[in-house]
Protein backbone atom coordinates (compact mmCIF):
# COMPACT_ATOMS: atom_id res chain seq x y z
CA UNK A 1 0.00 0.00 0.00
CA UNK A 2 2.78 2.16 0.70
CA UNK A 3 4.77 1.36 -2.05
CA UNK A 4 1.74 2.70 -3.91
CA UNK A 5 0.98 5.72 -2.35
CA UNK A 6 2.46 9.05 -3.05
CA UNK A 7 0.59 12.57 -4.40
CA UNK A 8 -1.64 13.70 -1.94
CA UNK A 9 -4.70 12.87 -2.12
CA UNK A 10 -6.75 15.97 -2.17
CA UNK A 11 -3.65 18.42 -2.61
CA UNK A 12 -2.35 20.83 0.27
CA UNK A 13 -4.37 23.26 2.17
CA UNK A 14 -7.53 23.42 4.24
CA UNK A 15 -10.76 22.31 2.99
CA UNK A 16 -12.85 25.39 4.31
CA UNK A 17 -16.82 24.01 4.05
CA UNK A 18 -15.55 20.81 5.83
CA UNK A 19 -13.08 22.99 8.22
CA UNK A 20 -16.38 24.76 9.14
CA UNK A 21 -18.14 21.83 9.10
CA UNK A 22 -16.20 20.37 11.25
CA UNK A 23 -16.17 23.55 14.27
CA UNK A 24 -19.89 23.35 14.28
CA UNK A 25 -19.64 19.54 15.32
CA UNK A 26 -17.11 20.62 18.15
CA UNK A 27 -19.26 23.49 19.17
CA UNK A 28 -22.49 20.90 19.21
CA UNK A 29 -20.58 18.68 20.92
CA UNK A 30 -19.68 20.91 23.58
CA UNK A 31 -22.80 22.62 24.06
CA UNK A 32 -24.94 19.00 23.86
CA UNK A 33 -22.21 18.33 26.78
CA UNK A 34 -23.08 21.37 28.72
CA UNK A 35 -26.40 20.25 28.76
CA UNK A 36 -26.57 16.70 29.84
CA UNK A 37 -24.32 17.12 32.31
CA UNK A 38 -22.61 20.70 32.95
CA UNK A 39 -19.71 19.06 34.94
CA UNK A 40 -18.49 16.78 32.13
CA UNK A 41 -17.65 19.67 29.83
CA UNK A 42 -14.21 20.20 30.96
CA UNK A 43 -12.95 16.48 30.34
CA UNK A 44 -14.46 17.10 27.17
CA UNK A 45 -11.99 19.91 26.38
CA UNK A 46 -9.69 18.14 27.93
CA UNK A 47 -10.18 14.91 25.30
CA UNK A 48 -10.50 17.36 22.68
CA UNK A 49 -7.27 18.84 23.55
CA UNK A 50 -5.17 15.79 24.07
CA UNK A 51 -7.05 14.17 20.38
CA UNK A 52 -5.30 17.56 18.92
CA UNK A 53 -1.76 16.69 20.46
CA UNK A 54 -1.98 13.26 19.06
CA UNK A 55 -3.11 14.53 15.72
CA UNK A 56 -0.24 16.91 15.64
CA UNK A 57 2.44 14.84 17.59
CA UNK A 58 2.17 11.95 14.55
CA UNK A 59 3.24 13.70 11.86
CA UNK A 60 6.83 14.37 13.78
CA UNK A 61 7.38 10.65 13.71
CA UNK A 62 9.51 9.37 10.72
CA UNK A 63 7.44 6.91 8.71
CA UNK A 64 9.06 4.88 6.16
CA UNK A 65 6.61 1.83 5.91
CA UNK A 66 7.41 -0.89 3.19
CA UNK A 67 9.66 1.26 1.43
CA UNK A 68 11.84 1.54 4.46
CA UNK A 69 12.10 -1.66 4.99
CA UNK A 70 13.53 -2.17 2.05
CA UNK A 71 16.09 0.59 2.33
CA UNK A 72 14.26 2.99 -0.61
CA UNK A 73 12.73 5.68 1.77
CA UNK A 74 14.20 7.07 5.25
CA UNK A 75 12.36 6.62 8.17
CA UNK A 76 11.05 4.19 10.44
CA UNK A 77 9.93 0.96 8.39
CA UNK A 78 6.13 0.38 9.57
CA UNK A 79 3.04 1.77 9.17
CA UNK A 80 1.67 5.44 11.07
CA UNK A 81 -0.94 3.95 12.86
CA UNK A 82 1.18 0.72 14.17
CA UNK A 83 3.88 3.45 14.96
CA UNK A 84 1.51 6.07 16.73
CA UNK A 85 -0.37 3.64 18.86
CA UNK A 86 2.95 2.15 20.14
CA UNK A 87 4.32 5.34 21.20
CA UNK A 88 0.94 6.09 22.44
CA UNK A 89 0.18 3.25 24.35
CA UNK A 90 3.77 3.57 25.68
CA UNK A 91 2.89 7.12 26.99
CA UNK A 92 -0.58 6.03 28.48
CA UNK A 93 0.58 3.02 30.32
CA UNK A 94 3.64 5.21 31.28
CA UNK A 95 0.98 7.70 32.78
CA UNK A 96 -1.48 5.57 33.81
CA UNK A 97 1.58 4.24 36.22
CA UNK A 98 2.10 7.58 37.62
CA UNK A 99 -0.93 8.58 38.04
CA UNK A 100 -1.50 5.63 40.34
CA UNK A 101 1.83 6.38 42.31
CA UNK A 102 1.01 10.18 42.66
CA UNK A 103 -2.28 11.33 42.00
CA UNK A 104 -0.48 14.72 40.39
CA UNK A 105 -2.21 15.46 37.20
CA UNK A 106 1.15 17.36 36.13
CA UNK A 107 3.12 14.74 36.78
CA UNK A 108 1.03 12.15 35.18
CA UNK A 109 0.85 13.45 31.85
CA UNK A 110 4.56 14.57 32.11
CA UNK A 111 5.12 10.84 33.23
CA UNK A 112 2.68 9.81 30.19
CA UNK A 113 5.21 12.52 27.78
CA UNK A 114 8.35 10.90 28.69
CA UNK A 115 7.08 7.05 28.46
CA UNK A 116 5.84 8.10 24.56
CA UNK A 117 9.10 9.57 24.23
CA UNK A 118 11.59 7.07 25.83
CA UNK A 119 9.81 4.62 23.66
CA UNK A 120 10.25 6.26 20.34
CA UNK A 121 13.62 6.98 21.11
CA UNK A 122 14.54 3.14 22.07
CA UNK A 123 12.80 2.55 18.59
CA UNK A 124 14.98 5.10 16.31
CA UNK A 125 18.21 3.86 17.91
CA UNK A 126 17.44 0.07 17.23
CA UNK A 127 16.60 0.93 14.13
CA UNK A 128 19.44 3.15 13.13
CA UNK A 129 21.64 0.32 14.78
CA UNK A 130 19.74 -2.16 12.45
CA UNK A 131 19.99 0.01 8.91
CA UNK A 132 23.37 0.59 9.55
CA UNK A 133 25.26 -2.33 10.86
CA UNK A 134 22.87 -4.80 9.35
CA UNK A 135 21.75 -3.50 6.19
CA UNK A 136 24.67 -1.56 5.49
CA UNK A 137 22.82 1.72 4.60
CA UNK A 138 24.04 5.28 5.61
CA UNK A 139 21.41 7.35 6.86
CA UNK A 140 20.43 10.06 4.17
CA UNK A 141 17.29 12.32 3.56
CA UNK A 142 15.82 12.68 0.52
CA UNK A 143 13.82 15.34 0.71
CA UNK A 144 16.55 18.09 2.00
CA UNK A 145 19.88 18.55 1.16
CA UNK A 146 21.37 19.52 4.63
CA UNK A 147 20.15 18.22 7.69
CA UNK A 148 18.86 21.21 9.68
CA UNK A 149 20.33 20.33 12.94
CA UNK A 150 23.82 19.10 12.03
CA UNK A 151 24.53 20.45 8.80
CA UNK A 152 25.57 17.40 7.55
CA UNK A 153 24.95 16.67 3.78
CA UNK A 154 23.08 13.99 2.25
CA UNK A 155 23.49 13.87 -1.27
CA UNK A 156 26.74 12.47 -1.32
CA UNK A 157 24.73 9.58 0.53
CA UNK A 158 21.92 8.76 -1.20
CA UNK A 159 21.33 5.95 -3.58
CA UNK A 160 20.18 6.40 -6.91
CA UNK A 161 16.26 5.46 -7.45
CA UNK A 162 15.56 5.70 -4.11
CA UNK A 163 14.28 8.40 -2.20
CA UNK A 164 16.98 8.24 0.73
CA UNK A 165 17.38 5.66 3.44
CA UNK A 166 18.30 5.45 7.34
CA UNK A 167 17.29 7.60 9.78
CA UNK A 168 18.68 10.93 9.87
CA UNK A 169 19.29 13.00 13.25
CA UNK A 170 16.39 14.95 12.35
CA UNK A 171 14.02 12.48 11.90
CA UNK A 172 15.71 10.97 15.40
CA UNK A 173 14.93 14.08 16.47
CA UNK A 174 11.09 14.29 15.34
CA UNK A 175 10.28 10.61 15.98
CA UNK A 176 10.98 11.67 20.23
CA UNK A 177 8.87 15.12 19.57
CA UNK A 178 6.49 13.24 18.23
CA UNK A 179 6.67 10.58 20.62
CA UNK A 180 6.62 13.04 23.47
CA UNK A 181 3.44 15.42 22.28
CA UNK A 182 1.16 11.57 21.43
CA UNK A 183 2.26 10.57 25.14
CA UNK A 184 1.22 13.64 26.69
CA UNK A 185 -1.98 13.78 24.49
CA UNK A 186 -3.04 9.93 24.86
CA UNK A 187 -2.42 10.61 28.55
CA UNK A 188 -4.88 13.75 28.74
CA UNK A 189 -7.70 11.72 27.44
CA UNK A 190 -6.77 8.79 29.83
CA UNK A 191 -6.96 10.87 32.71
CA UNK A 192 -9.50 13.26 31.68
CA UNK A 193 -11.89 10.64 31.13
CA UNK A 194 -10.88 8.50 34.49
CA UNK A 195 -11.79 11.98 37.05
CA UNK A 196 -15.01 11.71 34.85
CA UNK A 197 -16.27 8.05 35.31
CA UNK A 198 -14.45 7.19 38.96
CA UNK A 199 -16.86 10.16 39.87
CA UNK A 200 -20.17 9.40 37.44
CA UNK A 201 -20.02 5.78 38.02
CA UNK A 202 -20.21 6.35 41.47
CA UNK A 203 -22.84 8.19 41.95
CA UNK A 204 -25.01 6.24 39.05
CA UNK A 205 -24.04 2.65 40.77
CA UNK A 206 -24.55 4.30 44.39
CA UNK A 207 -21.10 3.07 44.87
CA UNK A 208 -18.04 4.72 46.97
CA UNK A 209 -15.45 5.08 44.91
CA UNK A 210 -12.84 2.37 46.10
CA UNK A 211 -15.37 0.11 45.13
CA UNK A 212 -15.78 1.07 41.78
CA UNK A 213 -12.18 2.32 40.85
CA UNK A 214 -10.93 -1.06 39.01
CA UNK A 215 -14.00 -0.46 36.60
CA UNK A 216 -13.64 3.26 36.31
CA UNK A 217 -9.82 2.68 35.58
CA UNK A 218 -10.59 -0.33 33.09
CA UNK A 219 -13.24 1.95 30.91
CA UNK A 220 -10.83 4.92 30.73
CA UNK A 221 -8.24 2.72 29.60
CA UNK A 222 -10.04 0.63 26.99
CA UNK A 223 -12.03 4.23 25.55
CA UNK A 224 -8.20 6.16 25.56
CA UNK A 225 -6.91 3.02 23.30
CA UNK A 226 -9.95 3.69 21.14
CA UNK A 227 -9.63 7.83 21.27
CA UNK A 228 -5.53 6.66 20.33
CA UNK A 229 -6.32 4.73 17.18
CA UNK A 230 -8.83 7.04 15.89
CA UNK A 231 -6.95 9.48 15.85
CA UNK A 232 -3.82 8.25 14.77
CA UNK A 233 -5.34 6.87 12.00
CA UNK A 234 -6.99 10.23 10.77
CA UNK A 235 -3.36 11.24 11.42
CA UNK A 236 -1.99 8.51 9.08
CA UNK A 237 -4.59 9.26 6.28
CA UNK A 238 -3.76 12.86 6.11
CA UNK A 239 0.20 11.74 5.77
CA UNK A 240 -0.71 9.24 3.19
CA UNK A 241 2.82 6.54 3.34
CA UNK A 242 5.87 8.11 4.41
CA UNK A 243 6.80 11.07 6.29
CA UNK A 244 10.61 11.83 7.21
CA UNK A 245 9.72 14.20 9.98
CA UNK A 246 9.41 18.37 10.83
CA UNK A 247 11.97 18.83 7.43
CA UNK A 248 8.75 16.97 5.19
CA UNK A 249 7.24 18.90 2.77
CA UNK A 250 4.25 16.67 4.16
CA UNK A 251 4.59 18.35 7.20
CA UNK A 252 2.78 21.38 6.42
CA UNK A 253 -0.43 19.53 6.20
CA UNK A 254 -0.30 18.96 10.11
CA UNK A 255 -3.65 21.59 10.64
CA UNK A 256 -5.96 19.72 8.73
CA UNK A 257 -5.34 16.59 11.16
CA UNK A 258 -4.88 18.88 14.31
CA UNK A 259 -8.56 19.84 12.84
CA UNK A 260 -9.59 16.65 11.97
CA UNK A 261 -8.32 15.55 15.50
CA UNK A 262 -9.82 17.82 17.30
CA UNK A 263 -13.24 17.22 15.43
CA UNK A 264 -13.53 13.68 16.02
CA UNK A 265 -12.32 13.41 19.36
CA UNK A 266 -15.41 16.22 20.23
CA UNK A 267 -17.68 13.82 18.99
CA UNK A 268 -16.29 10.71 20.43
CA UNK A 269 -15.88 12.32 23.81
CA UNK A 270 -19.11 12.98 23.75
CA UNK A 271 -20.32 9.44 23.03
CA UNK A 272 -17.85 8.19 25.43
CA UNK A 273 -19.31 10.62 28.07
CA UNK A 274 -23.06 9.62 27.78
CA UNK A 275 -21.75 6.37 29.61
CA UNK A 276 -22.23 8.73 32.72
CA UNK A 277 -24.66 10.97 31.43
CA UNK A 278 -28.03 10.46 32.84
CA UNK A 279 -30.03 8.55 30.20
CA UNK A 280 -30.40 4.88 29.23
CA UNK A 281 -30.28 2.28 32.38
CA UNK B 1 -5.54 8.83 -5.15
CA UNK B 2 -4.99 7.39 -8.58
CA UNK B 3 -3.47 4.11 -8.08
CA UNK B 4 -6.44 1.57 -7.86
CA UNK B 5 -5.70 -1.76 -6.74
CA UNK B 6 -6.92 -5.30 -8.04
CA UNK B 7 -10.05 -6.15 -5.89
CA UNK B 8 -12.27 -8.78 -7.64
CA UNK B 9 -16.36 -7.64 -8.23
CA UNK B 10 -16.93 -11.32 -6.70
CA UNK B 11 -20.50 -13.37 -7.22
CA UNK B 12 -22.41 -11.43 -3.76
CA UNK B 13 -22.56 -7.81 -4.59
CA UNK B 14 -21.86 -5.82 -1.46
CA UNK B 15 -25.49 -4.75 -0.28
CA UNK B 16 -26.45 -8.37 -0.15
CA UNK B 17 -23.47 -9.04 1.95
CA UNK B 18 -23.53 -6.05 4.03
CA UNK B 19 -27.35 -7.52 4.47
CA UNK B 20 -26.86 -10.44 5.59
CA UNK B 21 -24.12 -9.34 7.62
CA UNK B 22 -26.11 -6.30 9.72
CA UNK B 23 -29.15 -9.40 10.00
CA UNK B 24 -27.23 -11.99 11.20
CA UNK B 25 -25.27 -9.85 13.80
CA UNK B 26 -28.08 -7.91 15.18
CA UNK B 27 -30.30 -11.36 15.52
CA UNK B 28 -27.35 -13.44 16.62
CA UNK B 29 -27.20 -11.04 19.69
CA UNK B 30 -30.47 -11.05 20.50
CA UNK B 31 -30.29 -14.95 20.26
CA UNK B 32 -28.09 -14.57 23.70
CA UNK B 33 -31.31 -13.65 25.17
CA UNK B 34 -32.66 -17.55 25.32
CA UNK B 35 -30.12 -17.35 28.27
CA UNK B 36 -32.52 -15.24 30.05
CA UNK B 37 -35.77 -16.50 28.90
CA UNK B 38 -34.24 -20.26 29.40
CA UNK B 39 -31.98 -19.66 32.36
CA UNK B 40 -29.21 -21.71 31.28
CA UNK B 41 -25.78 -19.92 29.23
CA UNK B 42 -25.61 -22.61 26.93
CA UNK B 43 -26.98 -20.22 24.09
CA UNK B 44 -23.95 -17.71 24.63
CA UNK B 45 -22.45 -18.80 21.32
CA UNK B 46 -25.22 -16.97 19.19
CA UNK B 47 -22.86 -14.16 20.22
CA UNK B 48 -19.93 -15.55 18.69
CA UNK B 49 -21.90 -16.01 15.57
CA UNK B 50 -23.00 -12.99 15.33
CA UNK B 51 -19.56 -11.05 15.92
CA UNK B 52 -17.99 -13.59 12.95
CA UNK B 53 -21.14 -12.10 10.55
CA UNK B 54 -20.25 -9.10 11.10
CA UNK B 55 -16.06 -9.93 10.79
CA UNK B 56 -17.25 -11.37 7.38
CA UNK B 57 -19.37 -8.15 6.17
CA UNK B 58 -16.47 -6.20 7.39
CA UNK B 59 -13.58 -7.63 5.58
CA UNK B 60 -15.30 -6.89 2.17
CA UNK B 61 -15.99 -3.69 3.38
CA UNK B 62 -12.09 -3.01 4.14
CA UNK B 63 -11.74 -4.67 0.41
CA UNK B 64 -13.61 -1.98 -1.19
CA UNK B 65 -12.01 0.91 1.20
CA UNK B 66 -8.52 -0.40 0.60
CA UNK B 67 -8.70 -0.99 -3.10
CA UNK B 68 -8.86 3.40 -3.19
CA UNK B 69 -4.84 2.99 -1.88
CA UNK B 70 -5.17 5.02 1.13
CA UNK B 71 -1.44 4.80 1.22
CA UNK B 72 -1.66 3.50 5.24
CA UNK B 73 -2.05 -0.10 4.62
CA UNK B 74 -4.73 -1.97 4.96
CA UNK B 75 -4.64 -2.76 9.16
CA UNK B 76 -5.45 0.60 9.90
CA UNK B 77 -8.68 0.33 8.52
CA UNK B 78 -9.46 -2.64 11.11
CA UNK B 79 -8.18 0.21 13.62
CA UNK B 80 -10.24 2.46 13.37
CA UNK B 81 -13.34 0.43 13.06
CA UNK B 82 -12.54 -0.89 16.42
CA UNK B 83 -11.31 2.61 18.11
CA UNK B 84 -14.83 3.74 17.28
CA UNK B 85 -16.43 1.27 17.76
CA UNK B 86 -15.18 -0.03 20.82
CA UNK B 87 -16.55 3.75 21.81
CA UNK B 88 -20.03 3.24 20.93
CA UNK B 89 -20.47 -0.56 21.85
CA UNK B 90 -19.60 0.12 25.75
CA UNK B 91 -21.74 3.19 25.05
CA UNK B 92 -24.36 1.52 23.86
CA UNK B 93 -25.22 -1.55 26.32
CA UNK B 94 -26.37 0.74 28.84
CA UNK B 95 -29.67 0.67 27.69
CA UNK B 96 -30.96 -2.89 28.17
CA UNK B 97 -33.07 -4.62 25.83
CA UNK B 98 -32.19 -2.13 23.18
CA UNK B 99 -28.46 -2.35 23.28
CA UNK B 100 -27.73 -3.89 20.01
CA UNK B 101 -29.81 -1.69 18.22
CA UNK B 102 -28.37 1.74 20.05
CA UNK B 103 -25.10 0.05 19.44
CA UNK B 104 -26.15 0.09 15.68
CA UNK B 105 -27.17 3.69 15.80
CA UNK B 106 -24.32 5.35 18.01
CA UNK B 107 -21.65 3.33 16.00
CA UNK B 108 -23.13 4.78 12.39
CA UNK B 109 -23.68 8.46 13.90
CA UNK B 110 -20.07 8.07 15.04
CA UNK B 111 -18.81 6.46 11.82
CA UNK B 112 -20.50 9.11 9.37
CA UNK B 113 -18.23 11.66 11.59
CA UNK B 114 -15.29 10.26 11.27
CA UNK B 115 -15.96 9.67 8.01
CA UNK B 116 -16.77 12.91 6.76
CA UNK B 117 -13.61 14.32 8.76
CA UNK B 118 -11.28 12.60 6.95
CA UNK B 119 -13.01 13.03 4.02
CA UNK B 120 -13.49 16.50 3.71
CA UNK B 121 -11.47 17.68 6.53
CA UNK B 122 -8.56 15.49 6.05
CA UNK B 123 -9.26 15.82 2.09
CA UNK B 124 -8.90 12.49 1.35
CA UNK B 125 -11.89 12.91 -1.60
CA UNK B 126 -12.75 9.39 -1.39
CA UNK B 127 -16.26 8.66 -2.92
CA UNK B 128 -17.03 5.17 -0.51
CA UNK B 129 -15.51 6.64 2.31
CA UNK B 130 -17.89 8.21 4.28
CA UNK B 131 -20.35 4.90 4.08
CA UNK B 132 -17.14 2.49 4.41
CA UNK B 133 -16.11 4.40 7.83
CA UNK B 134 -19.60 4.20 8.98
CA UNK B 135 -19.74 0.59 8.56
CA UNK B 136 -16.51 -0.39 9.60
CA UNK B 137 -17.65 1.42 12.80
CA UNK B 138 -20.73 -0.82 13.12
CA UNK B 139 -18.37 -4.08 12.15
CA UNK B 140 -16.40 -2.98 15.39
CA UNK B 141 -19.34 -2.68 17.32
CA UNK B 142 -21.12 -5.23 16.55
CA UNK B 143 -18.16 -7.73 16.90
CA UNK B 144 -17.62 -6.89 20.51
CA UNK B 145 -21.13 -6.77 21.19
CA UNK B 146 -21.47 -10.03 20.04
CA UNK B 147 -18.40 -11.52 21.61
CA UNK B 148 -18.76 -9.41 24.47
CA UNK B 149 -22.14 -11.32 24.85
CA UNK B 150 -21.09 -14.70 24.03
CA UNK B 151 -18.37 -14.18 27.02
CA UNK B 152 -20.91 -12.97 29.69
CA UNK B 153 -23.91 -14.76 27.83
CA UNK B 154 -25.48 -11.34 28.25
CA UNK B 155 -25.47 -7.60 26.58
CA UNK B 156 -26.49 -5.61 29.33
CA UNK B 157 -24.25 -2.90 31.03
CA UNK B 158 -24.31 -4.66 34.52
CA UNK B 159 -23.98 -8.14 33.51
CA UNK B 160 -20.49 -6.97 32.18
CA UNK B 161 -19.30 -4.90 35.04
CA UNK B 162 -20.46 -6.70 37.75
CA UNK B 163 -18.48 -10.12 38.44
CA UNK B 164 -19.71 -11.37 41.29
CA UNK B 165 -21.38 -10.61 44.45
CA UNK B 166 -19.79 -10.59 48.02
CA UNK B 167 -21.70 -10.12 51.37
CA UNK B 168 -20.70 -7.33 53.57
CA UNK B 169 -21.72 -8.44 57.17
CA UNK B 170 -21.12 -5.34 59.93
CA UNK B 171 -22.18 -5.15 63.41
CA UNK B 172 -25.36 -3.20 63.81
CA UNK B 173 -25.31 -3.39 67.57
CA UNK B 174 -26.75 -5.13 70.40
CA UNK B 175 -30.46 -5.81 70.15
CA UNK B 176 -32.38 -5.61 73.51
CA UNK B 177 -32.38 -8.94 74.83
CA UNK B 178 -28.36 -9.10 74.43
CA UNK B 179 -28.69 -10.64 70.75
CA UNK B 180 -25.79 -9.73 68.59
CA UNK B 181 -27.41 -8.28 65.49
CA UNK B 182 -25.66 -8.46 61.75
CA UNK B 183 -26.24 -6.39 58.73
CA UNK B 184 -25.76 -8.28 55.80
CA UNK B 185 -25.41 -6.11 52.41
CA UNK B 186 -24.35 -7.49 48.76
CA UNK B 187 -21.78 -5.56 47.49
CA UNK B 188 -21.05 -5.88 43.45
CA UNK B 189 -17.41 -6.81 42.62
CA UNK B 190 -15.88 -5.46 39.73
CA UNK B 191 -12.71 -6.20 39.35
CA UNK B 192 -13.32 -9.77 37.93
CA UNK B 193 -16.15 -8.78 35.58
CA UNK B 194 -15.64 -8.39 31.63
CA UNK B 195 -14.83 -4.51 31.76
CA UNK B 196 -13.61 -4.52 35.43
CA UNK B 197 -11.35 -6.82 34.46
CA UNK B 198 -10.28 -5.42 31.28
CA UNK B 199 -11.11 -9.05 29.27
CA UNK B 200 -13.23 -6.56 27.01
CA UNK B 201 -9.29 -5.22 25.84
CA UNK B 202 -8.64 -8.43 24.52
CA UNK B 203 -12.03 -8.80 22.47
CA UNK B 204 -10.80 -5.86 21.08
CA UNK B 205 -7.62 -6.76 19.45
CA UNK B 206 -9.00 -10.56 18.70
CA UNK B 207 -11.45 -8.90 16.59
CA UNK B 208 -9.17 -6.07 15.05
CA UNK B 209 -6.81 -8.88 14.11
CA UNK B 210 -9.72 -11.05 12.72
CA UNK B 211 -11.10 -7.89 10.80
CA UNK B 212 -7.44 -6.74 9.29
CA UNK B 213 -5.83 -9.80 8.73
CA UNK B 214 -8.27 -11.75 5.05
CA UNK B 215 -7.95 -8.36 2.60
CA UNK B 216 -4.40 -8.07 3.92
CA UNK B 217 -3.52 -11.50 3.08
CA UNK B 218 -4.93 -12.11 -0.20
CA UNK B 219 -4.92 -8.62 -1.61
CA UNK B 220 -3.29 -8.58 -5.38
CA UNK B 221 -3.53 -9.47 -8.99
CA UNK B 222 -5.76 -13.02 -8.35
CA UNK B 223 -7.63 -11.89 -5.16
CA UNK B 224 -10.93 -13.20 -5.47
CA UNK B 225 -14.03 -12.78 -3.13
CA UNK B 226 -15.01 -16.18 -1.69
CA UNK B 227 -11.23 -16.67 -1.03
CA UNK B 228 -11.05 -13.94 1.05
CA UNK B 229 -14.44 -13.86 2.58
CA UNK B 230 -13.54 -17.35 3.87
CA UNK B 231 -10.62 -16.21 5.21
CA UNK B 232 -12.52 -13.85 7.14
CA UNK B 233 -14.90 -16.86 8.74
CA UNK B 234 -11.39 -18.75 9.32
CA UNK B 235 -10.17 -15.51 11.27
CA UNK B 236 -13.52 -14.84 12.64
CA UNK B 237 -13.58 -18.32 14.30
CA UNK B 238 -10.13 -18.72 15.61
CA UNK B 239 -11.15 -15.51 17.35
CA UNK B 240 -14.40 -16.61 18.58
CA UNK B 241 -12.05 -20.00 19.81
CA UNK B 242 -10.41 -17.38 22.10
CA UNK B 243 -13.32 -15.85 23.22
CA UNK B 244 -14.89 -19.17 23.92
CA UNK B 245 -11.72 -20.19 26.58
CA UNK B 246 -12.11 -16.85 27.79
CA UNK B 247 -16.21 -17.57 28.39
CA UNK B 248 -15.59 -20.17 30.55
CA UNK B 249 -14.86 -18.36 33.37
CA UNK B 250 -17.81 -15.98 33.05
CA UNK B 251 -20.41 -18.68 31.66
CA UNK B 252 -19.55 -21.87 33.06
CA UNK B 253 -18.31 -24.86 32.49
CA UNK B 254 -21.06 -26.22 30.16
CA UNK B 255 -21.62 -23.10 28.48
CA UNK B 256 -18.15 -22.41 27.85
CA UNK B 257 -18.04 -25.78 26.84
CA UNK B 258 -20.19 -25.65 23.90
CA UNK B 259 -18.59 -22.69 22.84
CA UNK B 260 -15.55 -24.12 22.19
CA UNK B 261 -16.59 -27.18 20.56
CA UNK B 262 -18.59 -25.35 18.30
CA UNK B 263 -15.90 -22.58 17.66
CA UNK B 264 -13.68 -25.15 17.37
CA UNK B 265 -15.65 -27.35 14.55
CA UNK B 266 -16.50 -23.95 12.86
CA UNK B 267 -13.29 -22.74 12.62
CA UNK B 268 -11.54 -26.59 11.41
CA UNK B 269 -14.24 -26.64 8.83
CA UNK B 270 -13.82 -22.58 7.60
CA UNK B 271 -9.99 -23.27 7.56
CA UNK B 272 -10.11 -26.84 5.57
CA UNK B 273 -12.41 -24.86 2.84
CA UNK B 274 -9.91 -21.46 2.69
CA UNK B 275 -7.18 -24.24 2.03
CA UNK B 276 -9.01 -25.43 -0.82
CA UNK B 277 -10.05 -22.49 -2.29
CA UNK B 278 -5.69 -21.45 -1.78
CA UNK B 279 -4.97 -24.63 -4.35
CA UNK B 280 -8.00 -23.76 -6.43
CA UNK B 281 -6.82 -20.18 -7.47
CA UNK B 282 -3.06 -20.93 -7.09
CA UNK B 283 -0.90 -21.76 -10.67
CA UNK B 284 0.76 -24.85 -9.03
CA UNK B 285 0.75 -26.64 -5.45
CA UNK B 286 3.51 -28.40 -3.83
CA UNK B 287 3.12 -30.26 -1.03
CA UNK B 288 6.08 -30.28 0.93
CA UNK B 289 7.92 -33.41 1.91
CA UNK B 290 11.11 -35.04 3.61
CA UNK B 291 14.23 -33.83 1.59
CA UNK B 292 15.02 -37.07 -0.34
CA UNK B 293 18.20 -38.75 0.64
CA UNK B 294 20.23 -38.80 -2.99
CA UNK B 295 22.37 -42.15 -2.44
CA UNK B 296 25.25 -42.73 -4.64
CA UNK B 297 27.98 -39.97 -5.39
CA UNK B 298 25.52 -37.11 -5.05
Amino acid sequence: MSALGGAAAGGEGLNMTGTIVGIVIILVSLGATAVLGASLVVPLVGIIVGGALIGFGVHFVPVGGAPAAMGQAPGIATGVAMLAAGAGLAGLFGGAWAYEATGDFLISILGGAVGGGLMMAITCLMVNATYVFAMGIPAASGKVAKDPITGDSFPEYKSQGTEGHGLPFISFVGGVIGGTIAGLGGTLIYIELLAAYQTGLATMMQADAEAIAPLAISLAGIFAIGFFLVNAVLAAYNITGTIEGPHDPKFKRVPRAVIGCAVASAFCGLISLLLVMNIGM
Amino acid sequence: MTVKMEASAGKLSHNTLMTYGLVIAVVGTYLTYLNVITGMAVFSFFGGIAAVAALWWGSDTIKHLCSYGLGTGVPSAGMIAFGSGAIAMIVGTKFGMASPIVTLILAAILGAVIGYTANNIINMNIPVMVMSLMELAIVGAMTMLGFAAMCTGSFNFSDMIIGSMSLSIESAGAAAGGAQQFLVTAVPQYGNSLIGGSALAVIFFLGALALQHPFNACLGPNESQDRTLMLALSCGFLSMIAVAVMSLVFVGLLAGTVNIIISLIAWFYCYKSYIELSKRDAYAWLDSKPIIEVGGDQ
